[in-house]
């Protein structure tokens, strides 16, 4: 019976948008309870059918696995509200505000295929919205990754569309001076690892994603690392011994001096 | 889309323009004539090619490639000038590739462009091989602005572009996949004529049994040297039989393999392809390279393609394998753009990055 009942839930919710990896649609539970989010992996029609079934059987549980460990251990992601697996579904907790991409210079500009020759229109900055500065944000991201590498998850797609920024409205900080919240999100190709390694990939990943979405990320880049240094305490020396190695990867690079 | 499609900084050609591409970085020696009319769209005069096949179980050692390049060369160039009706003195540059490739063969090549530039008095213009790669394939299928993914014998690679730069956006950490294909057909003793990727590709057709291999991704990254390791693995499994049609299930044919390498490192490739489209929000996706002419990666991209409502752009075997008119097509846009590549500094390298290049024509 699982699954009409998953089904029949992805039927009657309302679809919000097509990632890489899943659909995702905003339903509710029962009437009257607050709304989440349903992830649903649906087949991969191009993957053959049981290489297919048995990624998204093992992300599902992976993700499921990492979520609850992050939120055991106090890092800001979304809480877990159903998982069915063999159907390739988990709904979680709804988040009301923005992906940080969109709100950092150059990330939104992908939407604008309408206004092909017009000049870049610059409204005031969503941020203020948020009442956060651009600092302020890269020492969120910066802390949210430590506080999650502490715990040994390793995220594997932090990009700055995986990461989000609470509305303001939307709920009651525990500290009255704190605007916003950012919390990470897509944990499907997460996974539990102790190593330095895989730490230091993980940064490269999202130092890599700031590069090619955001114009001129350097100094922001550096300033998320400032605030993951301060959180991560001890092991930073070595995670970032590696992370300078794992920048060197990649092939057919110059190998002069 | 990925940005806006802004208008080309490109000038508008005010006469016809001509360029010969020379490309000889691995075992393919090609020359082409480009032509650049002065109403806009580029023409292909003539693209011929000549691959260098070794006997099955040999790869090619990059001094005999080389030879055969400095052997064919001449001829090549001679028949592509005949085809396409012009004389080197019509020609307004001569492009060669850079890099990246193997050393051996990218030097004979780059000594016969030297000459004829010394000859005939004509500037030279170094070509990366990848961005000839994409440029012919966006000039051909008329993709706008595509994701790229570029899969050959030497290169893995998901490239997007982004300000006057094709960024690499996720790449193998080891071995090319069409190094991985081209070596698992030398352990199974496949033929290298035509090519030992597209003998795997025939053999995976009659394959059944999807055995199971490691899958390894790793962030926007993909590692496909395991994968052969564990492929080959399956080849000294007792079970692995070389005789076709033997119907008992428990046995593991040459042909089974085939089929699980083929759809594990191309799921692999597409879901990174795929993973790329979405984060930079593109709906279009072009492959690139030799393996691109692989019809089971095609196929199983339209379908990824078609569920995110994009589309897939592909050549055939002309422009996907190796050629000479590509980089004429990528030469010939740079020296458009003013570009010359000074004989003091016509020199060719094994490591030469796509990002490293500054894509001047596109804005």
């Amino acid at each position: 019976m699982t699954f009409s009942l998953s089904q029949n839930l992805i039927q009657s919710s309302l679809p919000i948008s097509q990632g890489a990896e899943a659909k995702v649609y905003k339903a509710q539970l029962t009437s009257g309870s607050p709304p989440i989010l349903l992830k649903y992996r649906f087949q991969k029609k191009y993957r053959h059918p049981t290489l297919d079934a048995n990624l998204t059987r093992s992300r599902i549980a992976g993700e499921a696995r990492a979520l609850l460990k992050c939120l055991r251990s106090g890092v800001n992601v979304p809480g877990i509200r159903m998982v069915d697996a063999t159907e390739g579904i988990l709904g979680i907790q709804w988040i009301e505000g923005q992906s940080v991409r969109k709100l950092l210079p150059g990330g939104a500009e992908d939407d604008g295929a309408d206004n092909v020759d017009s000049p870049d229109v610059e409204d005031s900055d969503p941020l203020t919205e948020y009442g956060v500065s651009v600092d302020e944000v890269m020492n969120l991201i910066g802390n949210e990754i430590a506080k999650m590498h502490r715990v040994d998850v390793i995220h594997g797609d932090l990009t700055t569309s995986n990461m989000m920024l609470r509305h303001p409205k939307s709920f009651v900080p525990f500290n009255p001076n704190v605007t916003t919240e950012l919390v990470l999100i897509d944990f499907g190709l997460s996974y539990q690892s102790t190593l330095t390694e895989d730490k230091a990939v993980d940064l490269y990943v999202l130092e890599r994603a700031f590069s090619s979405t955001h114009p001129d990320s350097e100094p922001m880049f550096a300033k998320v690392l400032i605030a993951y240094a301060e959180t991560i305490g001890k092991d930073w020396v070595a995670i970032k011994n590696r992370l300078d190695d794992v920048r060197l990867r990649g092939r057919k690079r110059s190998m002069v001096g | 889309m990925p940005g806006k499609i802004r208008k080309t900084p490109l000038i508008e050609a005010g006469r016809d323009y001509l360029a010969l591409g020379l490309e000889g970085s691995a075992n393919k020696f090609g020359a082409g004539i480009m032509k650049h009319p002065k109403d806009g769209a580029a023409t292909v005069l003539s693209n011929i090619r000549h691959t260098y096949i070794t006997p099955p179980g040999e790869g090619f050692q990059p001094r005999d490639t080389a030879l055969h390049h400095r052997e064919w060369a001449l001829k090549i160039i001679n028949d592509c000038l005949a085809k396409a009706g012009v004389s080197m003195h019509e020609i307004d540059c001569i492009c060669f590739t850079k890099g990246p490739g193997m050393g051996a063969p990218l030097q004979s090549v780059v000594l016969v462009a030297r000459t004829l530039s010394l000859l005939f008095n004509k500037p030279l213009v170094g070509v990366n091989h990848c961005v000839g790669h994409i440029e012919m394939g966006r000039e051909i299928t008329g993709a706008q602005n595509p994701v790229v993914l570029y899969v050959s014998g030497g290169n893995t690679q998901v490239i997007a572009y982004s300000r006057q730069c094709y960024r690499i956006f996720g790449e193998t950490l080891d071995i090319a996949v069409g190094n991985c294909l081209d070596r698992f057909a030398r352990i199974i003793n496949l033929s290298n004529d035509p090519s030992p990727g597209y003998n795997i590709e025939q053999e995976a057709k009659k394959g059944k049994r999807l055995l199971s291999l490691p899958y390894a991704t790793k962030g926007m990254d993909v590692s496909l040297s395991g994968i052969l390791s564990a492929v080959e693995a399956y080849t000294l499994d007792k079970r692995f039989h070389v005789q076709e049609g033997a119907e008992d299930k428990d046995l593991i044919t040459p042909q089974d393999l085939c089929f699980s390498l083929q759809e594990t490192v191309f799921a692999m490739l597409v879901e990174i392809t795929e993973r790329a489209m979405a984060h930079i929000g593109s709906k279009e996706v072009l492959i690139v390279g030799g393996v691109g002419s692989n019809e089971r990666l095609q196929q199983m991209m339209g379908i990824m393609a078609q569920e995110r409502q994009g589309q897939v752009f592909a050549t055939d075997e002309r422009f996907c394998i190796d050629n000479g008119i590509m980089i004429a097509q990528a030469g010939l846009l740079s020296y458009r753009m003013g570009y010359e590549t000074p004989l003091a500094k016509s020199t060719c390298t094994q490591r030469f990055r796509t990002d490293e290049v500054h894509v001047t024509w596109r804005a």
